[in-house]
């Protein structure tokens, strides 16, 4: 194979393709980032695959934009003639909500927009199944959109339930135990809810002042 | 599944029946469900269905410090979580552009490949026992047993390291651990014609796996299987060697292929990769006491650690195939977003759907088992 066609043929295609920006190219770590308009994906996908052998969609990841109000899709794809990773990134807006499948050029594709229309809400037309795989009990909003907050949702919709048992309190008592009462846990950001009452003398939350 | 939410595949005709494989099935690997319709003994549909193992990984990573995440990383798999974390690791170092010191390195690559012996051995044991045979399956789990105690002597976990950290691993090998090492691959190297006598050159075994679900090598390529699927296909590609990470390209290894694509290829080149990681574990424990220096490049606290903003795609060759993680940093303490490539999420989904269909109700379990799937890989 003739490895050094690559940088070529990437700079050739960026004539050819409106708005079609190299964002980096390595090819010593074999990984290049391509950002392009949404509308030229297909004709990209399709030079990449009949012309560089880039026959292998590794992954499509979705990342969410909320303030931009945008979803990111990335289409990771291998050649294994050029042995080079090229990622497309493109831009697609949040509230459309739909886009175009390209399940007819890479079947895997079949899996990973079923996933981001699971996770993200976001519609591929022309893919051969859309419907819910992992989350087949799910009625709630799309879980991964960044508008969805989990630990929130857990304290709407589950009650906290009092566990003290007996065993724990007589370990407690003797100064043991390995409970951090959530004041004191630095990282969590969990909104104040109803649960067990952690003032009080408890040793472990002593510990910190000594 | 509840009982309300099922729903019939199609209307079967009087002569066909539906067949649920799983969630609770002994011939399915992990939680995990196959709805088959079939006529007969012959499968006419198969579909995936998954979601018994969801525990929102993704979700919660973005949720937790870039540290914190190394506990949740591996649990993603269950027979094979070394290359979860050290993928995940690859990746933030990536971002932040930490170079791994020398030696970590080569712990970091016998960790991985300790890890494909074990899940090889397990995969073995589990693919026996689908074929009616269940001491293959008792050798395989007790010989992985061997490994796992390696684990814990070195990382402390038998199953989930967490072991390393963006930046290296955590602490220094035990004192005559790489003794203990070689020791325990000559036990293991020793077990293998036992294994070929019992299991790899049984003709029960070799007629019931010759045959089935055959992946042809254009057809591997389409439905983007990688790892030993695609290899068994014929196609000799090894992320270890064509996009090498680590130290993979200062060592010395094969990578086995098989042309016939079916449960039997597939065994065969597990069972060879399980002797090249034999063999890559005895270079990198041949080396390892000349390589010095430190376990790992500091980072700062790791409580308040912000992560330049950027992205990553790191990828290593896990015991399933092309395992990836997709990591995009917008500058906080916690990652924005996580994409797990889990390569069962290829061969365990539409690539058995595919597989099963025209063949037998008996190899359902068995073309899950030589495909190597992992659900937990799946789900997230």
């Amino acid at each position: 194979m003739n490895m050094d066609a690559f940088t070529p043929w990437l700079d050739a295609l960026c004539g050819r393709i409106d708005g079609m920006v190299v964002a980096c190219s390595d090819l010593a770590q074999r990984r290049s980032r391509i950002d392009l308009p949404s509308e030229e994906l297909t004709t990209l996908l399709e030079a990449a695959k009949g012309e560089m052998g880039f026959v292998h969609l590794s992954a499509i990841s979705c990342v969410d934009w909320i303030e931009e109000g945008e979803f990111e899709l990335v289409y990771h794809l291998w050649s294994y003639e050029q042995n080079q990773l090229l990622s497309i990134h493109i831009r697609v807006a949040r509230d459309l909500g739909r886009f175009q499948s390209v399940y007819d050029l890479y079947r895997p594709a079949g899996f990973f927009e079923r996933d981001i229309h699971e996770m993200y809400g976001l519609y591929f037309e022309g893919a051969p199944d859309m419907e819910k795989f992992i989350l087949t009990e799910w009625n709630g909003p799309p879980p991964m959109r960044k508008d969805f907050d989990s630990e929130a949702f857990v304290g709407e919709t589950f009650d906290w339930q009092q566990y003290n048992p007996e065993w724990l309190q007589e370990i407690v008592a003797a100064g043991g135990g390995v409970v951090v009462p959530p004041t004191e846990q630095r990282f969590s950001q969990r909104k104040k809810v109803d649960g067990p009452d952690w003032s009080g003398d408890h040793p472990q939350a002593k510990r910190g002042q000594e | 599944m509840r009982a309300e939410n099922y729903q019939q595949i199609n209307h079967p005709p009087s002569h066909a029946f539906e067949l649920n494989f799983g969630p609770n099935h002994p011939g399915i690997e992990g939680n995990y469900a196959l709805q088959v319709q079939v006529e007969g003994d012959t499968v006419v549909q198969a579909r995936a269905d998954g979601g018994y193992l969801h525990r929102g990984f993704e979700k919660l990573m973005e949720q937790r410090l870039w540290i914190q995440n190394i506990a949740l990383v591996p649990r993603i798999c269950v027979p094979d979580p070394s290359p979860m974390e050290v993928c995940y690791s690859m990746a933030v170092e990536q971002i932040a552009g930490i170079e791994v010191p020398e030696r970590a390195q080569w712990i970091r690559v016998m960790q991985l490949e300790l890890s494909r012996i074990a899940a090889h051995l397990f995969t073995f044991g589990g693919h026996a026992a689908t074929t009616g045979m269940y001491s293959p399956m008792f050798w395989g789990v007790a010989d992985r047993d061997l490994i796992l105690d390696l684990f814990e002597e070195f990382t402390g976990g038998r199953i989930y390291s967490i072991y390393n950290l963006p930046g290296g691993v955590r602490r220094e090998l035990p004192e005559g651990f790489l003794q203990r090492v070689t020791d325990t691959l000559d036990y293991i190297e020793s077990r293998l014609p036992d294994y070929d006598d019992l299991f790899f050159k049984n003709r029960v075994f070799i007629k019931r796996a010759k045959g089935v679900g055959v992946t042809e090598q254009a057809m591997a390529l389409e439905y983007g299987v990688t790892g030993p699927n695609l290899r068994a296909a014929g196609l000799p590609f090894d992320v270890r060697r064509d996009d090498p990470y680590l130290v993979y390209e200062q060592l010395e290894f094969e990578v086995p292929t098989e042309e016939a694509g079916d449960a039997w290829a597939r065994t065969l080149v597990r069972r060879s990769e399980l002797i090249e990681s034999i063999r890559i574990v005895r270079q990198v424990v041949a080396a390892l006491p000349d390589i010095g220096g430190p376990l790992r490049t500091p980072i700062p606290n790791p409580l308040a650690w912000r992560v330049p903003a950027g992205e990553s795609y790191a990828r290593v060759e896990s015991s399933k195939g092309e395992l990836a993680y997709y990591v995009v940093s917008d500058g906080s303490e916690k990652p924005w977003r996580v994409h797990v490539r889990g390569p069962s999420s290829m061969h365990a989904v539409q690539v058995l759907e595919e597989l099963v269909k025209g063949g037998r109700i008996e190899d359902v379990a068995q073309t899950m088992f030589s495909l190597d799937a992992c659900p937990p890989e799946v789900d997230r």
